[in-house]
């Protein structure tokens, strides 16, 4: 039961999966967010980010220090389609 | 520390990794060096595609047999890949383009492609609220789809790992000596010593092919992406727009949305930023045919590599170098010819000949008077 605990609610990824993937050989957070989705949510990472960073941690018996964060990509918060072309749609 | 292996495969893409799996399952002793994590290069930048609209029968038929080994993998492999036949619709804004798709519709009826050639009222149907101001025609085959990259690639990492493949993960290549037995030389020092190479390190292949003195006509450009959050699904099929100003979008089943376009002139180099006028861009160009996307949040925008030949065909088959095997120059469809092409490398590899017609992708082909198509 305890392994359904949702760890990533933007993407509905439970810490049984994690556990999976982080017993499948997978080493860096950038490889949770690819395989799993984790972190590619509308919140970014922000809430289950951390949560995975210390899973990693304890799985590779490092500390956390150690856990290379995952890149950053733009935008950094949701923004509407819209609001790109009024600010600077090239052809409209 | 020494290893021996059959065949060392440089490159965990999707190219490598299908047809390491293939070579395994053969009983081939394989090893497969990979940078980064599998899917660090193209393969995880890519979208997903999968469409057999192509303009030749050999890409077609490879097109056609890479569906079916695409549907036959959640049984395969114990897990979805999602694998979603939702069609491409291609649009044709001007006569010209009309011709090409007839053109090319003959010869993909002819290789028993389920396509045909649209009104624009026809292509409504299929895209709802599709703006069909200036469209002359649509090209529909429902038959094509998408699939989830990162899901392929752990299928074919198990089916690796079952067949006692050894994978070298986050270890480049640094060199490979043309010695006999090949030496291949790993950034921590590990030394690879291997009867066949096969290289296909995407953008990187031809940087490496240097390393043993071998040029290959292959130039990486840039192309850029962008995905929104999860709507409610309202898109079945990619939409590809061929204008100058054209792009092409899909959404996932998952509800996200995911669009690029090509930019005009290319952007040569191995390079992954994202550039600033990309989104704007993006986002003008599917709200003038799909209004509605204008409500859609962007999560995220990245940026990848094709890796492009001067025909815009893959390059595919043994090199110069007796023992040495190129894939690269996958142009944006590596992922859909992945399984295919890995099923075929796979098996001239072991048996020193196709078994079927590979002579468009030819390493040794002219390159003369052919121009490339994206
Ligand atoms: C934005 C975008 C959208 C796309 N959309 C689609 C699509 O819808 N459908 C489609 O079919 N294709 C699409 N493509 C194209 C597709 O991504 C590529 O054609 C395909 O992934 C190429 O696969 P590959 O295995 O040849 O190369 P790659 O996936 O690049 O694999 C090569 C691997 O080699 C590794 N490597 C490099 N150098 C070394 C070294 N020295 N030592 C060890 N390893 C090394 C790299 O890290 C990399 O992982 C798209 C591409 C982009 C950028
Ligand atoms: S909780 Fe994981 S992305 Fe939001």
């Amino acid at each position: 039961m305890s392994d359904n605990i949702l760890i990533c609610r933007c993407e509905d990824i439970t810490e049984e999966m994690v556990k999976e993937a982080l017993d499948s050989g997978i080493t860096t957070l950038e490889e949770i967010k690819r395989f799993l989705r984790a972190g590619m949510g509308p919140c970014q990472g922000r809430t289950c980010g951390p949560i995975l960073r210390s899973m990693l941690a304890r799985k590779l018996n490092t500390s956390l220090q150690n856990i290379e964060e995952w890149r950053k990509r733009p935008p950094l918060k949701p923004v509407t389609v819209s609001a790109f072309i009024q600010v600077e749609g090239e052809e409209s | 520390m020494k290893h021996n292996y059959d065949v060392a495969i440089i490159g965990g893409g999707i190219i490598g990794m299908g047809t390491g799996c293939y070579l395994a399952r053969k009983g081939i002793k394989i090893a497969l060096i990979e940078r980064e994590y599998l899917g660090s290069g193209s393969t995880g930048r890519c979208i997903g595609g999968i469409r057999q609209q192509f303009s030749t029968s050999t890409s077609i038929r490879l097109m056609r047999e890479s569906i079916e080994l695409f549907s036959k993998m959640e049984e395969e492999f114990g897990f979805p890949v999602e694998f979603h036949q939702g069609g491409y619709l291609l649009l044709a804004h001007s006569e010209k383009m009309v011709d090409i798709f007839k053109a090319n519709i003959e010869i993909q009826k002819k290789e028993k492609v389920n396509v045909s050639l649209l009104t624009p009222g026809e292509a409504n149907k299929v895209v709802p609220h599709l703006n069909l101001e200036n469209l002359h025609a649509a090209a529909y085959c429902p038959d094509d789809g998408q699939a989830f990259p990162f899901a392929v690639l752990k299928g074919y990492k198990q089916q690796i790992e079952r067949h006692k493949g050894a994978l070298f993960l986050h270890n480049k290549v640094e060199k490979i000596e043309k010695t006999n037995p090949f030496v291949i030389m790993l950034q921590d020092g590990t030394r690879i010593e291997s009867e066949k190479v096969l290289l296909c390190a995407g953008p990187w292949t031809a940087e490496i092919a240097q390393t043993i003195g071998l040029d290959l006509p292959l130039s990486p450009e840039r192309h850029e992406a962008i995905i929104t959050e999860r709507m409610p699904k309202f898109l079945e099929p990619m939409v590809v727009d061929y204008r100058e100003d054209g792009c092409y979008f899909n959404q996932f089943i998952s509800g996200q949305i995911c669009g690029c376009y090509t930019p005009i002139p290319n952007v040569p180099g191995i390079r992954d930023d994202a550039s600033f006028e990309f989104v704007p861009n993006v986002a003008w160009r599917m709200t003038r045919l799909v209004p509605a996307i204008k409500n859609a949040s962007i999560l995220r925008h990245w940026a990848g590599c094709y890796t492009m030949t001067p025909d815009g065909n893959p390059l595919v088959g043994e090199s110069p170098v007796d023992g040495l095997y190129v894939a690269s120059g996958m142009s944006g469809h590596g992922f859909m010819f992945g399984p295919a092409i890995a099923k075929h490398l796979a098996h001239y590899i072991i048996q020193g000949e196709w078994d079927t017609d590979f002579s468009e992708f030819s390493i040794n082909r002219s390159f003369e008077n052919r121009e490339s198509l994206k």
